[in-house]
């Protein structure tokens, strides 16, 4: 499929789905009233200490909101088509499943990165924290290619649910284990020795490392491109795995008729 | 029991692009786990040495009861199932090799009240399908309003989906399925569920898209409906078609029998039943749900034949009792019938 129709999918899957956010609304809670609660704990614990600890539980708290979004809604993003009853149409297009699921998971990621926002600007005008950035440029970029690599990360687990509902389960087990692993809300130091491994193929403890680093530092170092650099690469590993495993995954749905059973 | 009464075999495998449909000795067969602690596999065999032909601007229904194989012999025409064996063409394509070929081709029709995005508008849902299929951008916007127009509802078009009855949605699952303007439309149950004017409506719907030059495949469960709409209906039962004709030639598999239609009240399965058991009679159906109960006795014996009637429903009131030339749904159920179901 020529690359041009590929962004055609992905884009117009990625609409719809933001029509269907913002048509319910239930996301208040999880992306308002839960950030707020989250902010409120977490500055509460750090009240007493010193360095940039307000920053890391901001940061924390809005990659949670972020990974949580795109993992559950990316697995959801199956289910949310069985629920409608709208796979088998959209299974019966040309078009790529795995392109459609794309463009919802990085809707949902999206919509992570408004809970990372509400976050910020609770932490800043109700909490008074200041949060001072020190490279909002690259602060930026990061933030939307950490954004791009957690999507492409709840690829790799959505292609689970073509086969079966049951991947919630495997999913849901995984929310906490991977926020802690990459790195979100503490530095990746603090962990075991023998966890590091399972850190460093996660695209988003890259993408962790390069936002903290724009915060602080204003000046462009190399270890922010180092990190940069190796979140893109290992992102693209996540989209050939899930090209892969999509591909694989359909075929056995059509042979054993498991697509578009709840 | 096979009964081809126009058999149509010999016109199966030639492989051209001459024919819309080519079916050769379709078969499906799912490994089915059943039990909690131990699991045990077991085959079904859903669709069983299927074949059969389908010409350029026809309509071709495919009629039976439920479970006898018609959703799944229509999915795997539309690629979304892979045949245990044999092979299939669309519009010239095997559906196992050419799956892109064949959905960029045809349009999905499986309408019901859900399979539509209930919570955006219907023109929001048609330019999303619109992108999936690679309609160009250029007429998109045209395309979907137009067909909007053509299904009526454009009026509504900008408001949500959910607010639309049970007709809107049908409507614009026929709209949705066009969108690509395919050649070949498959169309499982297209008229289940709705009144019997907005059925009406969508059965002229069909015949005016043959008129554009489409063909269609569909499935039903209303006889009248294959009757007026179908140029040929296969008959599937137990995932094997047991006849293939034009519905004027299925009737001609019954014309030696005369269907006595009773309307009455207290009649149970158990009257039926007996019937059932008479050696003159070829085929029951009862509708015993409503008030008005109906029973459809098909027998060669006619009027011979009545008081045997009166005796079995003795202790049941009976409103009217009448002598009817046999319908394409006394063949049907005739048909459906020999399987002792």
């Amino acid at each position: 499929m020529p690359l041009r129709q590929t962004l055609r999918v992905v884009y117009s899957a990625f609409r719809l789905a933001m029509l269907h956010w913002l048509a319910d609304p239930q996301w208040v809670i999880p992306n308002v009233i839960a950030p707020f609660v989250f902010t409120f704990v977490a500055l509460t614990l750090f009240k007493e200490a010193s360095g940039p600890f307000g920053l890391y539980a901001v940061l924390g708290g809005g990659m949670m909101g972020m990974w949580g979004n795109t993992l559950y809604a990316s697995g959801f993003a199956i289910e949310f088509e069985k629920w409608q009853g709208t796979l088998e149409e959209v299974v019966a297009t040309p078009s790529n499943l795995m392109h459609v699921v794309a463009g919802r998971s990085v809707s949902n990621a999206v919509f992570g990165l408004t809970n990372m926002v509400a976050i910020l600007l609770i932490a800043s005008f109700v909490f008074r924290v200041h949060l001072g950035v020190a490279n909002p440029v690259l602060f930026g970029v990061a933030i939307v290619l950490t954004l791009l690599s957690v999507s492409a990360l709840g690829l790799i687990f959505a292609s689970a649910f073509v086969l079966s509902r049951s991947a919630q389960v495997f999913t849901n087990g995984l929310e906490f284990p991977i926020y802690v692993v990459s790195g979100s809300m503490f530095p990746i130091a603090l962990l075991p020795f023998w966890t590091h491994p399972v850190s460093y193929v996660l695209g988003p403890t890259w993408g962790i490392e390069a936002i903290r680093t724009a915060a602080g530092q204003a000046n462009v170092s190399f270890t922010f491109f180092q990190d940069v650099g190796v979140m893109v690469l290992i992102t693209l590993a996540y989209v050939a795995v899930a090209a892969f495993l999509f591909k694989k995954v359909e075929e056995k749905s059509r042979r054993d008729g498991t697509l578009v059973q709840a | 029991m096979h009964l081809w009464v126009s058999d149509v075999s010999s016109e199966v495998g030639e492989v051209s692009f001459d024919r819309a449909i080519v079916a050769e000795h379709l078969c499906k067969v799912f490994n089915v786990s059943k039990g909690t602690l131990r699991r045990r596999k077991t085959r079904v065999v859903a669709v069983k040495d299927v074949s059969f032909v389908v010409d350029y601007g026809e309509i071709f229904g495919l009629v039976g009861p439920n479970g006898a194989g018609k959703t799944t012999t229509i999915k795997m025409l539309t690629t979304m199932l892979i045949p245990t064996s044999g092979r299939a063409f669309v519009l010239g394509y095997d559906v196992g090799r050419d799956v892109t070929r064949v959905r960029e081709r045809i349009g999905v029709v499986l309408g019901g009240e859900r399979g539509l995005y209930t919570r955006v508008n219907a023109i929001d849902n048609m330019r999303y399908f619109a992108d999936l299929y690679g309609v160009p951008t250029s007429v998109r916007d045209r395309r979907v309003r137009e067909l909007l127009e053509f299904m009526g509802l454009w009026e509504r078009a900008r408001d949500r989906v959910e607010t639309y009855s049970k007709g809107m949605k049908q409507r614009l699952h026929l709209a949705r399925g066009l969108i690509n303007d395919p050649q070949l439309i498959f169309m499982d149950e297209p008229t289940i569920g709705l009144d019997p004017e907005i059925a009406k409506e969508t059965r002229s719907m069909i015949r005016q898209l043959v008129e554009k030059g489409k063909t269609i495949l569909l499935t039903t469960h209303y006889m009248f409906e294959a009757d007026e709409l179908c140029r040929r209906v296969a008959v599937i039962r137990n995932g094997e078609i047991v006849a293939l004709d034009t519905p004027s030639g299925l009737k001609r598999y019954v014309m030696d029998t005369s269907v006595v239609e009773v309307e009455g009240f207290g009649i149970t399965e158990a009257e039926v039943a007996r019937f059932k058991e008479v050696s003159e009679v070829l085929a029951v159906s009862a509708d015993l749900s409503e008030n008005k109960q109906i029973l459809k006795i098909q027998t060669p014996k006619g009027s011979e034949i009545i008081s045997e009637v009166q005796e079995i429903l003795k202790g049941c009131r009976i409103y009217d009792l009448k002598i009817k030339e046999p319908t394409l749904e006394d063949a049907y159920l005739r048909l459906v019938e020999g399987s002792g179901e």
